[in-house]
């Protein structure tokens, strides 16, 4: 019994995995043809396959060195200091995580700082009615 | 000579073994020798290698390699003397071979030494065939015999080989030859020749069959000229190896194609791209699989000083080299077609950058590819840097063959020039970003290209390291092959240091722990969730080792090293 449960699983995994696969092979199917359209240049079946693989691969890697990181700072959660970690090696790719990393949290401070001021209003609003009930039921 | 031996009146082994020898009757030495010498020189051979690993004073083995050189040549001698081998030749050519020399009385035993060693030689000679010696071959036994019982003696004080002692054992004690032999040294020592003595240095490890240290006296010009190349190959060579951008052909730097590509960066402190680039071409190197068109561009920003300096200083030379390039590459761009090719392109590029760094033309191969790689390289710049590029590749070597024809022109324009050039499309500003913020990171060295002291203090800690290397390559490895090994390692333990410090920092920490080189660890894949960092101790450390690391219970119920 228990070694069926663990066969189905594995089947399910598997089945999942070659899911995932394909949708990487398509995504760098799209990706592939942008760049020929754009270079004039055609992309052979095999060279797309192999790109796709690659990327499966490297992602795989990808997952467990975050994991590592996450567990070496002593975290549970995966945080952009590890995915900082993870592109240092690349300086192009670094540069354009650490960018995107400032931006997210610009936003999220902008995003933050709107939510506070829309609190702060609603709080206020709701403080006036009340003072001015308190006033009036006073008078 | 002779004089300075007292007659010894205790029979030691040695001289007692003389003494038998002495007595056999000498004959035309001439006749057996060629097949004598043979196995004679086998003989030799082996007791002589023995003799070596036993000794470990300097001083010793030089009197031993006199002695044995004597013994030699007694022995070529001796040789002719007996008809077969007789047990009594097998003695004597042990004997002869056992090393003479005393360990602690070494001033002694260099007297009498060369003038056996003399006499010797002219037997030697004589033996060859000349008819003019061949007087003093009859007494040369016997010449041989007072000096080899004072070494002997001195010898036997001090040290007991086994096979004396076993001789000891064995043989019984003779004392005629004694006499006689003291009788004729003192004739022998008034022949003299002028052959030089065997050198000894080719008998040290026949085993290993390694060419003896060749010392040629240093020509003062030839080594300035040496020290201005070394010291210009200096820069180039670091920024070489820097950059291991996979398909990088980054490697390239030296030719223009480098310039196009960044004109910006060499604005920027070109030292201090040099210095990153360095780092960064060591780290890409590590990380073939995560590599962008950025670090090429600094490999190439460094080459653009390089080659600016280069230029300058030896312009014909480049232009040479250039020369032969602007042909070859042409001819081989559109023949490389596999991405690995590129790849191995990268360590032939930079020996070859690195060559034609020194201004040399002695690597015109290497140079084509990386002109080559140049060429790919800048191609690949003006697309964005993704995880594999095939298609840039090839795409880049269409364009090689160009950008490497306009090589030998743009080797010989200044530096300035370059980075006047058109840049490529506007990926190349990307490129020209990473410098900076690497210079930023890394705290600027300054480094001159061409401080040869410079360099040193950085290697001669790989020194050990190299050694080790080329001892378990089991092959002879050429001077450049051990350089290019020292860059790699500097380069490598550069990049690791760098890791750990990112490591700790990421931990919050400051001090490296042994965590930290547990993740690097797991990085490099040497540990896995199947092997975990304990066993990878218990394989490969001694136990003094293993001890510090893995916690181990001892007596009085401690733990050590404390949890």
């Amino acid at each position: 019994m228990m070694e069926e449960e663990k066969g189905a699983e594995e089947q399910q995994r598997f089945s999942y995995q070659q899911r995932l696969k394909a949708a990487v092979h398509y995504t760098v199917g799209h990706l592939c043809e942008e760049v020929a359209s754009d270079k004039e240049m055609q992309f052979s079946k095999q060279t797309i396959a192999a790109i796709s693989e690659v990327t499966f691969q490297q992602c795989e890697n990808f997952a467990r060195d975050l994991e590592m990181f996450a567990r070496h700072a002593k975290r549970s959660t995966i945080n952009t200091e590890d995915v900082k970690l993870l592109a240092r090696r690349s300086n192009s790719l670094l540069k354009y995580i650490t960018e995107k990393n400032e931006d997210i949290a610009k936003f999220n401070l902008e995003r933050k700082a709107k939510k506070k001021k829309k609190l702060e209003d609603e709080n206020k609003n709701s403080v006036e009615p009340a003072e001015a009930g308190v006033v009036e039921s006073e008078n | 000579m002779a004089d300075s031996y007292s007659r010894d009146s205790e029979p030691t082994t040695r001289t007692l073994l003389r003494r038998v020898l002495d007595t056999a009757d000498p004959r035309t030495p001439r006749r057996p020798r060629s097949a004598r010498t043979d196995v004679q020189r086998a003989l030799l051979q082996t007791p002589s290698s023995r003799r070596l690993r036993s000794q470990t004073k300097m001083t010793a083995r030089r009197c031993s390699h006199r002695a044995r050189s004597i013994d030699r040549l007694t022995h070529v001698q001796a040789s002719g003397h007996l008809e077969e081998q007789t047990p009594r030749t097998l003695l004597k050519n042990i004997l002869l071979t056992a090393p003479e020399s005393s360990i602690l009385m070494p001033e002694s035993v260099v007297k009498p030494v060369p003038a056996p060693q003399v006499v010797q030689a002219s037997r030697r000679e004589s033996g060859r065939g000349s008819l003019e010696l061949q007087l003093p071959e009859l007494e040369p036994p016997t010449t041989l015999a007072p000096g080899l019982l004072a070494l002997g003696r001195r010898k036997q004080r001090l040290r007991l080989s086994v096979f004396q002692q076993g001789v000891d054992l064995g043989l019984p004690p003779s004392q005629e030859p004694h006499g006689n032999a003291d009788a004729s040294s003192l004739t022998s020592s008034l022949n003299l020749t002028f052959a030089t003595p065997l050198q000894p240095q080719s008998v040290k490890r026949p085993g290993l069959a390694r060419r003896p240290p060749t010392r040629r006296a240093v020509d003062v010009g030839t080594f300035l000229q040496d020290l201005r190349d070394t010291s210009l190959a200096l820069a180039p060579p670091d920024t070489v190896l820097e950059d291991t951008q996979p398909f990088s052909q980054p490697l390239v730097g030296r030719s223009p194609s480098v310039h196009h590509s960044l004109p910006c960066p060499s604005h920027s402190g070109a030292k201090d791209v040099e210095r990153a680039a360095s780092r960064r071409t060591w780290s890409s190197g590590l990380g073939l699989q995560n590599n962008g068109a950025g670090k090429p561009a600094q490999l190439l920003a460094g080459k653009v000083e390089e080659v600016g300096a280069l230029a300058m200083g030896f312009p014909n030379i480049s232009s040479n080299i250039s020369g032969k390039d602007g042909i070859e590459p042409l001819q081989n761009g559109v023949g490389e077609e596999a991405e690995e090719r590129m790849e191995e392109s990268l360590r032939e590029v930079e020996k070859a950058a690195e060559a034609q760094g020194s201004a040399r033309a002695e690597e015109p191969e290497g140079h084509i590819e990386v002109t080559e790689a140049e060429g790919s390289w800048g191609a690949v710049e003006a697309k964005e840097p993704e995880g594999s590029s095939g298609d840039e590749d090839t795409s880049g070597r269409t364009a090689s063959p160009e950008l490497a024809s306009s090589t030998p022109e743009f080797l010989r324009a200044r530096r300035l020039q370059f980075l006047e050039t058109a840049p490529p499309p506007s990926t190349a500003v990307l490129p020209s970003e990473p410098p900076e913020p690497l210079s930023a990171r890394l705290p600027p060295k300054p480094r001159i290209p061409g401080s040869r002291p410079r360099q040193d203090p950085y290697k001669t800690g790989l020194n050990h390291y190299a050694k080790l290397f080329s001892f378990y390559a089991k092959m002879p490895m050429e001077k450049k092959a051990v350089e290019m090994v020292e860059k790699c390692l500097d380069k490598y333990f550069q990049h690791l240091c760098d890791d750990l410090e990112v490591f700790a920092a990421h931990a919050g920490r400051k001090t490296v722990r042994p965590e930290d080189l547990e993740l690097l660890m797991r990085r490099q894949g040497l540990v896995t969730d199947q092997v975990s960092l304990h066993v990878l101790v218990e394989r490969h450390l001694p136990l003094e080792y293993r001890q510090q690391l893995i916690p181990c219970a001892f007596s009085g119920n401690t733990v050590f090293p404390a949890q």
